[in-house]
């Protein structure tokens, strides 16, 4: 059976967003998401100004940006232009639906004072605490007072520990490097840093760090924590200097700690609660290149953490949105109700979150369905077909793509359109030699290659069959290229056990750009079947 | 702005100037993509994929995707080998477009590295010259490239990239003398070419190799105070993948201090730290050795002596430079240089605007985010969102 091209269908999509974050990047990205003509409700803890944030006065006057202010997430159905979502203020609830849902996660910062055995006092502060006694002209007075503001003297001495309680990243070497040229600038007052990496890999933090090295800020990079000291009135910090190879000592009038960005559990809970995943820091989105810089797992949810990516989310709304009609295949993904048992493999196995219930069977929103075929493939009850790739045309490109040349072997390969298809595409028009019993069948991702397709090629003839996927953590359907693994494992065993080996049939993965890479990998499994 | 759909012209193909057509062509703006070269990808489209058993998060695939979204969207009308000579600013702008000079001698074929690129090679010249490898029906004649003429667009985005430090200026590596001793983008062009990592001498693959830091980077007797951001994840990914290929490979990375990545850089660091030795100081020299080999001398940070230590194979990380063209673009468009060469930020009004590495350093992801930034005012700009 071939596509009906022609059955596609218009569906409506809520216009409405919602914004979870209340703080600068939620409120900027809500301005920028009203500016192209959606009605944008803000919920969450307001920490910041809406019109510095970009809010206009009309956008906040019509409503357009609505500012939610203690209104809680508490739960999300549905999907991609259709969530539907309970709100929450303290015992009040409200239902509302929204075409597309917004994270602006609030982090904060922890204090790592801990990590280098200091308590905080008057004279040991974190970074935070330190510019705000910056900003009140505490340690002018304090120069001042101790008289030692002569431009001659430097009395007051102030030392940054950065680096060793984490490994560290721009933003806060940034924050120690701006106070400490500060520091240096007040007069009577001298800055050191002890760290390990600089992190200056930011815009103008070089120049920072160099201009403050020349206005006398000494910078330390000893290779292990310094030896830290506390008493009831004074820090001593030490460290074996290589290169005048002696123990440097120092005791600082103030000592500034770094901090650590704090994932906190609203952000986690609400991640759960959008079914989208986080990366190992526990940081949303999780980290996968095909969604960069804003998207998440799931269809219609996004995440803004800094400015730029506000306008990288309004953008993708408006993409996703658009006028409120989307015309979409109505059959990229459909279930069989007399065959679904509603045993909720697919439920759990669709990464897009793109599957919800309807009339006692599985339901696959033509919206969010991705195409990826995960689910097709793993339902036990073969209930679920793909437009483009169902079963029956599957198993004739398998057919197919079983030839018989002299010379060579036959080798049957399971290509992820995403990636080695078009790696496989690209050998070919590079004159990269292949061998020239090698076929490929086009498949939506790895996750589409059933069992029973593999069987097909050896019953049809294959001499060996390859199974090439997106890299782990590269797959667009973010589990696609694990379940191919585990079912190549899987027929793997049974081939042994069939007496037959397991060297006929092969998992690998390639990106779409390595097209050397990939001719060398098909001819050295080649020569393996040889 | 009138009630005509507004166009825009994108100045460069690399990825920032195809990630900000491809944006402006989701929201239906038509584009003028102009690039210099023959083809559209820039420095990044000949990137290699650094995964190792799983995705390193170098970008590089991305470029390879943005390539095809751009060449497949009838909404961007792709000029290659072109350049813009002048731009003059009345109710809109009108830009002033010549076929830019190549050069190429008769009979030179030049390839692009994605199978998008159309054409594919470019020859000068008789097309009968071409050497066998080359398929005849995907060669492009350079004469039929390149427009000449006045084309009326409503708002620019200038994405003209940046310029790779020249080693040259290093002149106690002796760049160019050596042959194994090379640059990240040679390194590039060899697996490209080759498809594995081989010394340029004898086609060996290296066991001992050195990737040496900062090359033009953070560099106060140049006047670069800037870090390029990108060269310590390149060397790091590339690293992992050259000790994936090769287990027994023995790798050293010189360094000032290390930058992060990305997102989960702490993990990466971690794990790669197994693979690489660190060493805490930049070498002062490089001398040739029997076997084509590279001797490396180095200070000794713990005892304050120097050392030397031998190599098959020294990789410079160079650093990014601004863009050659940087201040005839300046010159052309208004947009002001900053105190690093680089372009600084536009005037809002101007309907003038940077994306990219010609504003400065920036990674494929960033640079990608960056685009999508700029190609978001320049709607604004324009007027097509409220």
């Amino acid at each position: 059976m071939m596509t009906d091209k022609s059955n596609m269908v218009d569906i409506t999509l809520n216009k409405d967003v919602l914004v979870v974050g209340a703080g600068s990047v939620g409120l900027e990205t809500a301005s920028k998401i009203a500016s192209q003509g959606y009605k944008v409700s803000v919920i969450g803890q307001k920490t910041a100004c809406a019109r510095q944030s970009g809010c206009t006065d009309e956008m906040l006057n019509s409503g357009t940006v609505n500012i939610m202010q203690d209104v809680v997430l508490e739960d999300v159905a549905g999907v991609t232009g259709d969530f539907r979502v309970t709100l929450a203020k303290g015992e009040e609830k409200m239902k509302a639906v929204f075409g597309a849902v917004v994270v602006a996660p609030n982090y904060s910062y922890a204090s790592l004072n801990g990590a280098y055995g200091l308590a905080l006092s008057d004279r040991v502060m974190s970074q935070s605490q330190f510019e705000a006694f910056m900003d009140s002209d505490g340690l002018k007075k304090v120069a001042a007072d101790s008289g030692s503001d002569a431009d001659d003297v430097e009395n007051v001495i102030v030392a940054f520990l950065t680096g060793f309680g984490q490994e560290g990243d721009p933003v806060s070497t940034g924050r120690a490097l701006k106070s400490a040229l500060a520091v240096q600038k007040t007069s009577g007052c001298k800055a050191y840093i002890y760290t390990g990496n600089i992190k200056v890999g930011a815009k103008g933090l070089e120049r920072i760090f160099t201009e403050g090295r020349h206005a006398g800020v000494v910078c330390f990079k000893p290779s292990v924590m310094p030896e830290i000291e506390q008493n009831s009135d004074s820090v001593k910090i030490s460290i074996t200097d290589p290169v005048v190879r002696s123990t440097i000592e120092l005791e600082p009038d103030y000592v500034v700690v770094e901090e650590a960005l704090v994932v906190g559990q609203d952000n986690l809970d609400t991640a759960t609660l959008l079914r989208i995943d986080t990366d190992l820091d526990g940081l949303l989105p999780s980290n996968n290149v095909h969604r960069f810089p804003v998207r998440s797992n799931r269809d219609g949810i996004f995440v803004a953490s800094n400015s730029v990516d506000a306008a990288n989310v309004a953008l993708r709304i408006a993409e996703l949105i658009g006028d409120g009609i989307k015309n979409v295949s109505a059959d990229q993904a459909k279930v069989d109700e007399e065959r679904c048992v509603i045993c909720l493999t697919c439920y759990r196995s669709c990464p897009h979150g793109a599957i919800f219930w309807e009339n006692g069977a599985a339901a696959i929103s033509p919206a969010a369905c991705q195409g990826c075929g995960i689910c097709a493939s793993e339902c036990p009850m073969d209930a679920i077909q793909l437009g483009d790739f169902t079963d029956e045309s599957l198993r004739k490109s398998v057919k197919d793509a079983v030839v018989s040349v002299e010379g060579s072997p036959s080798i049957v390969a399971f290509c992820c359109k995403n990636s080695a298809l078009e790696a496989g595409e690209a050998a070919a028009r590079f004159g990269h030699n292949m061998p020239a019993g090698f076929k490929m069948v086009k498949v939506p991702c790895a996750g589409k290659v059933d069992v029973e397709f593999i069987m097909k090629a050896f019953v049809e003839g294959a001499d060996g069959v390859m199974v090439a996927a997106c890299h782990e953590g590269n797959c667009k359907a973010e589990r696609g290229n694990t379940y191919a693994k585990w079912r190549v494992n899987e027929i793997q065993k049974r081939l042994e056990n069939m007496g037959l080996g397991k060297d006929c049939l092969c998992f690998t993965t390639i990106a779409s750009n390595m097209a050397g890479e990939f001719a060398a990998k098909v001819n050295a499994f080649a020569d393996k079947l040889a | 702005m009138n009630s005509k759909t507004p166009k825009v012209m994108v100045v460069g193909g690399g990825i920032a100037g195809l990630t900000a057509a491809w944006e402006l062509s989701r929201q239906n703006i038509p584009v003028e993509l102009v690039e210099k070269s023959c083809f559209l990808g820039g420095h990044s489209i000949g990137f290699t994929c650094k995964a190792t058993d799983s995705c390193r998060q170098c970008g590089a695939c991305s470029v390879e995707e943005m390539l095809k979204n751009v060449v497949e969207e009838p909404l961007i009308n792709v000029h290659l080998r072109t350049e813009i000579t002048s731009l003059e600013k009345g109710e809109g702008f009108k830009a002033t477009l010549v076929k830019s000079d190549i050069g190429l001698e008769a009979g030179q074929v030049v390839r692009g590295f994605s199978q998008y690129n159309k054409p594919l090679y470019v020859v000068a010249g008789d097309a009968a010259q071409l050497p066998p490898e080359t398929e005849v029906a995907e060669t492009g004649n350079l004469d039929s490239l390149g427009t000449e003429g006045d084309i009326a667009v409503d708002a620019v985005i200038v994405a003209t990239g940046y310029t790779p430090f020249d080693p040259n200026l290093k002149s106690t590596y002796g760049y160019g003398k050596w042959p194994n001793l090379i640059t990240g983008l040679d390194l590039e062009n060899i697996i490209r070419d080759r498809g594995a990592l081989l010394r340029p001498s004898d086609g060996s693959k290296p066991s001992k190799v050195a990737f040496i830091q900062c090359v033009g980077s953070r560099d106060e007797r140049l006047g670069n105070l800037w870090c390029s951001e990108v060269c310590c994840p390149y060397a790091m990914r590339m690293a992992g993948t050259i000790k994936h290929d090769n287990p027994d490979a023995d790798i050293s990375m010189f360094y000032i201090d290390i930058q992060n990545t990305g997102k989960e850089f702490p993990v990466f660091y971690e794990k790669i730290k197994e693979d690489i030795r660190f060493v805490r100081t930049i070498p002062v020299d490089i001398y040739p050795l029997e076997n084509d080999r590279l001797e490396l001398r180095h200070m000794v940070e713990d005892e304050g002596k120097p050392s030397s230590e031998e190599y098959d194979l020294v990789v410079l990380s160079v650093g990014i430079m601004p863009g050659k063209d940087t201040t005839a673009i300046s010159g052309i468009t208004g947009i002001p240089v900053n105190n690093d060469g680089f372009l600084d930020s536009p005037a809002s009004d101007s309907g003038c605007f940077v994306a990219g590495t010609a504003g400065g350093p920036a990674s494929i992801a960033a640079t990608m985010a960056d685009a999508g930034k700029t190609a978001f005012e320049a709607m604004k700009y324009l007027g097509v969102m409220k």
